[in-house]
């Protein structure tokens, strides 16, 4: 099971499941493309595309010589990312911030508690100061007014 | 050493920290308004609602005595800003400029057949700050010297002569199908991705005509490569003067604006509003502001907001009807 | 001749004002600024300055937001060459061999390169926009949908060839980033399409969270937790400066990145990061050893840094000589203008000469200004790789969220930025290249909405685009792009792909 097999399947998976997608939307013709034509175009192309991936006789690593030694951190990482995307309008930046900083430097990186709380703090309150308040670059407050 | 470094950095970022911190806390609970206020504009920088929403926020600064920040949230034809103001927390920090286009969407929605993304009446009014009708533009080589020219030729080959918009069911599309509805003819939609797009199209040669707002074809029209047939207004422009109105050419169901108005969530209380009513009124009053909007050839055309209200709805009522007419477009 | 001469010196006796000069600073370090911030780019800068224009007189206004604009071309390749996060989306390119230098220590020299280039790249466009501006314009406007859509068709074509790779998983790539690119509101028809019902995904998901997503938040999940990460090299002072060879080396890129550039950015609505492709591309495709392009080679840099910058001047030459924006950037600096009573349009340059050779002049010293900004801050940004990484990523991702958040206010683009960071980190260990995935979002609205109008104006026939002359030579290189592919397939001498590959199997 080469990871070129595995991208492939993928692919063809995307490609049948745009064109699914497209079945709502009115194809036109030939003449007067719809709004579906070309996304079901280019997930048939894809298709394609995916089937040769997985027939390919390349000599492409296997998947169980993948390596994901950033695994965890990875993951943790991920988890901040939607954290953030979901608690940004909600709690507001500051407190988002100091909950994803503290977070990544204190349980993760596992750095001394005043580090990590000088930090945490400064970022978070100082880059909202420099951009809100300096930059007029709006950040949002959340329901707590932070 | 690298140590100590680091440690200057941590001590000035927590000490900035600390001074927003506390400049948080201090302010307590004073009338409003007592800290900026955003005005969203749905709609790319550069675009009309965007030109008149700046000087028009300078202008607020300087009664409300807060800084008056325009936030640009677009997307979907202005559907995102305008949800986002719809749905925005009605303490009257969160307002909106925006484009008659705010009454074609929910219409356009229900066509589709989705939900849509606001109602009308989830908006308070507040002011309206511009009205600028529409110009018909063509090239100055183009073989119509007259609307009636355009309408006869246009009756002889129908879907031949192009027109471009800024996007299907955009204030440039609808005001076209208007037209085209009531002298009962049949125009080919090349609709673009904005404004400018649609003006360059005519500029290149590759659309016959446009429905446009005046302020951005003028230049074109004093260096002599555009000529204007008609006009969707009520009166004649002043920049314009010998530009007929569609009424007196004989289409009398036929007008429309480009307005711009000033809105805030409907829940927003009613003192609030009579604030933000009053500081409009005297902004629109300062020099600077009027001589501004002059320059960008879009007149003020204010009306306060109950005289708002009935422009709206009768104009909405209009916008409805030609949305109707035109039907799902492919 | 001798006019210009004339003129350029009116333009420099307005630009070398007191205030003029201090604005030209001031656009030029803002610009710069912005750049190096991931994901916030020249429009968000400069909607930012709009208001604090209106007082000042036009000439100012204009010189200080144009400075903006070709300021953040100088910026956004520190970001990319020093941390692989593009300053912004059209920097995205060399993230890969800039990035890849910084690596093997050659940081300083990368972004001396970089700001090099850029220099000339500027200096040779505004050239090009004194003597040329009015009949290149007028060849601009040219481009209606048809030729825009063969353009494009062609650029494609000579990306898919020219990149390195499997030219199957490339295409693949292409084609997931154009599927990304039509999510939103379809602009000919009024359908949503897969937008799920979420308003912020009606217009689509945007450039920059993409790139940012895809290069800067994959780069921290593939390596915050990777114990092998490659220790930087702490480079010497001596290492700041490009070596005599990197320098020769460089010369033809920028040359030709130069050129590329600026007619692409001159054609309205094509987007600078399509100048940075097409010649990486055509740098990869020149060079005599390609083998070297992803792991470090200085051509990598200075052709794609010249080619963005050339692009931010050419986007001036239709505004200026017509009046007629070529993207959302300058369609502000007109509105600008606009604010002050000018009308931009074809007459501006005869009644507004103070205002456009002001301008002139004062880009002549902006670049300038730039190269003296940015080669000392190459050994100040230098320094920020001697952070600790475990300290380093939670920086860079606060501000990637402010980046892309402050675009469009919307937490939606800070959700899309998340889950490009997941796709860009699955693709780096499937070895997808991520770079077309970005080429194709910026591409579908403009090729889709290109063909569907190209049949509108022509009624259903395809014919126009041969019709049309510049639309037909465009289709006509196509044509031989293809061919050049499928020759190695009825040809058995082996092609310059078959021989790069073994190469790269030997090194």
């Amino acid at each position: 099971m080469t990871i070129d097999r595995i991208g492939g399947i993928a692919l063809f998976l995307l490609a049948g499941y745009v064109a699914f997608e497209t079945r709502v939307l009115p194809l036109g013709n030939h003449q007067i493309p719809g709004p579906g034509y070309l996304p079901l175009l280019l997930a048939v192309v894809l298709g394609f595309l995916g089937v040769f991936l997985i027939a390919t006789k390349k000599n492409a690593p296997s998947f169980r010589s993948l390596k994901w030694p950033e695994g965890i951190h990875a993951l943790a990482l991920v988890a901040c990312c939607f954290f953030a995307t979901f608690a940004i309008e909600v709690l507001g930046y500051r407190v988002t911030m100091l909950i994803v900083l503290g977070f990544l430097f204190g349980v993760l990186e596992r750095m001394k508690i005043w580090w990590v709380l000088g930090l945490t703090l400064g970022l978070s309150f100082g880059s909202y100061y420099v951009f809100n308040n300096v930059l007029m670059v709006i950040l949002p407050r959340g329901g707590l007014g932070f | 050493m690298k140590t100590t470094r680091i440690h200057w950095v941590v001590i000035v970022l927590v000490c900035l920290g600390a001074m927003n911190f506390l400049l948080g806390k201090a302010l307590a609970e004073e009338p409003y308004p007592t800290r900026p206020v955003q005005i969203i504009v749905p709609f790319p920088p550069g675009g009309v609602a965007d030109l008149v929403a700046r000087p028009f926020a300078t202008a607020l600064e300087k009664h409300l005595k807060q800084p008056v920040v325009v936030v640009n949230k677009t997307g979907a034809g202005g559907a995102v800003g305008m949800q986002s103001a719809a749905v925005a927390k009605p303490d009257g920090y969160t307002l909106m400029v925006a484009l008659s286009s705010i009454s074609v969407m929910p219409e356009v929605d229900a066509l589709f057949g989705r939900p849509s993304t606001y109602k009308l009446k989830d908006f308070a009014s507040i002011a309206l700050l511009t009205a600028d009708p529409t110009i018909l533009a063509i090239k100055k080589e183009a073989p119509w010297k007259t609307l009636a020219d355009f309408v006869a030729d246009a009756k002889k080959r129908p879907n031949e002569i192009k027109y471009s918009s800024s996007g299907v069911y955009g204030t440039m599309h609808v005001a076209m199908e208007m037209f085209a509805h009531s002298a009962g003819i049949k125009l080919r939609h090349i609709p673009t991705g904005g404004g400018g797009p649609a003006l360059t199209a005519l500029l290149g040669g590759h659309v016959d005509c446009l429905s446009g707002g005046p302020n951005v074809s003028i230049p074109h029209i004093k260096a002599g490569t555009l000529r204007v047939l008609a006009n969707w207004g009520d009166k004649r422009l002043p920049a314009l003067p010998d530009v007929a109105t569609m009424k007196e050419l004989g289409y009398k169901d036929v007008e429309f604006y480009i307005w711009s108005g000033f809105f805030a969530p409907a829940a927003t209380p009613a003192g609030l509003i009579k604030i933000l009513r009053e500081a409009t009124a005297k902004a629109v009053q300062i020099p600077d502001f009027k001589a501004a909007m002059e320059k960008m050839e879009t007149p003020i055309y204010y009306l306060d907001a109950p005289e708002f209200q009935k422009f709206w709805d009768s104009d909405a009522e209009r916008l409805i009807k030609a949305v109707r007419n035109i039907g799902k477009a492919q | 001749m001798a006019e210009t001469l004339q003129n350029l010196l009116l333009g420099f006796s307005t630009a070398l004002t007191a205030h003029n000069f201090f604005y030209a600073f001031m656009g030029c370090l803002i610009g710069t600024m912005v750049g190096v911030l991931p994901g916030v780019g020249p429009l968000a800068g400069i909607s930012l300055l709009l208001p604090s224009t209106f007082g000042l007189d036009p000439t100012g206004g204009l010189i200080l937001l144009a400075g903006v604009f070709y300021g953040a071309m100088y910026g956004g390749s520190t970001t990319s060459i020093l941390m692989r996060i593009p300053g912004e989306a059209a920097s995205v390119m060399t993230c890969i061999d800039g990035y890849a230098m910084a690596l093997k220590g050659r940081a300083g020299p990368a972004l001396a390169i970089a700001a090099i280039g850029s220099y000339v790249a500027g200096t040779i466009s505004v050239v090009g926009l004194m003597f040329l501006a009015p009949p290149l314009a007028r060849f601009a406007l040219r481009f209606g949908p048809p030729e825009y859509f063969s353009l494009l068709a062609l650029g494609l074509l000579v990306l898919g060839y020219m990149t390195g790779g499997s030219m199957i998983k490339n295409l693949a790539m292409i084609i997931l980033g154009l599927l990304f690119g039509m999510i939103g509101i379809d602009h000919m028809s009024g359908y949503f399409r897969f937008s799920y019902g979420i308003v912020a995904l009606g217009d689509g998901i945007g450039v920059v969270p993409v790139a940012v997503g895809l290069f800067g938040i994959a780069e921290i999940l593939a390596t915050a937790g990777n114990p092998l990460r490659p220790d930087v090299l702490k480079p010497k002072l001596k290492d700041l400066l490009p070596s005599r060879q990197e320098f020769r080396d460089s010369i033809f890129p920028i040359g030709r990145g130069t050129i590329l550039g600026f007619l692409i950015g001159i054609i309205p609505g094509s987007a600078h990061i399509i100048s940075t492709f097409m010649s990486y591309a055509v740098e990869r495709r020149v060079s005599k050893h390609p083998e070297k392009f992803g792991h470090g080679a200085i051509e990598g840099v200075a052709g794609p840094e010249s080619a963005n910058n050339a692009a931010s001047c050419g986007a001036l030459v239709p505004m200026l000589a017509l009046g007629v924006p070529t993207g959302p950037v300058p369609a502000v600096l007109l509105a600008a203008l606009m604010i002050h009573g000018i009308n931009p349009g074809p007459l501006f340059i005869k009644e507004q000469p103070t205002i456009f050779w002001g301008l002139v002049a004062s880009m002549y010293l902006g670049n300038f200004m730039l190269l003296l900004l940015n080669l000392p801050l190459v050994g100040i940004f230098i320094n920020f790789l001697r952070i600790p990484y475990r300290i380093l990523y939670p920086i860079i991702l606060m501000f990637c969220i402010i980046g892309v958040y402050a675009v469009n206010t919307s937490f939606v683009d800070v959700g899309i930025m998340s889950v490009m960071g997941v796709l860009g980190y699955l693709l780096r260990k499937f070895d997808f290249e991520t770079a077309p995935v970005v080429l194709g979002v910026v591409l579908a609205p403009i090729i889709e909405m290109s063909l569907r109008q190209s049949l509108a104006m022509s009624n259903g026939a395809y014919i126009i685009f041969i019709q049309r002359p510049i639309s037909a030579v465009f289709l006509g290189a196509s044509l031989v792009m293809i061919f050049l592919a499928v020759k190695p397939l009825v040809w058995k001498r082996k092609d310059w792909r078959e021989r790069l590959a073994e190469a790269e199997k030997k090194s």
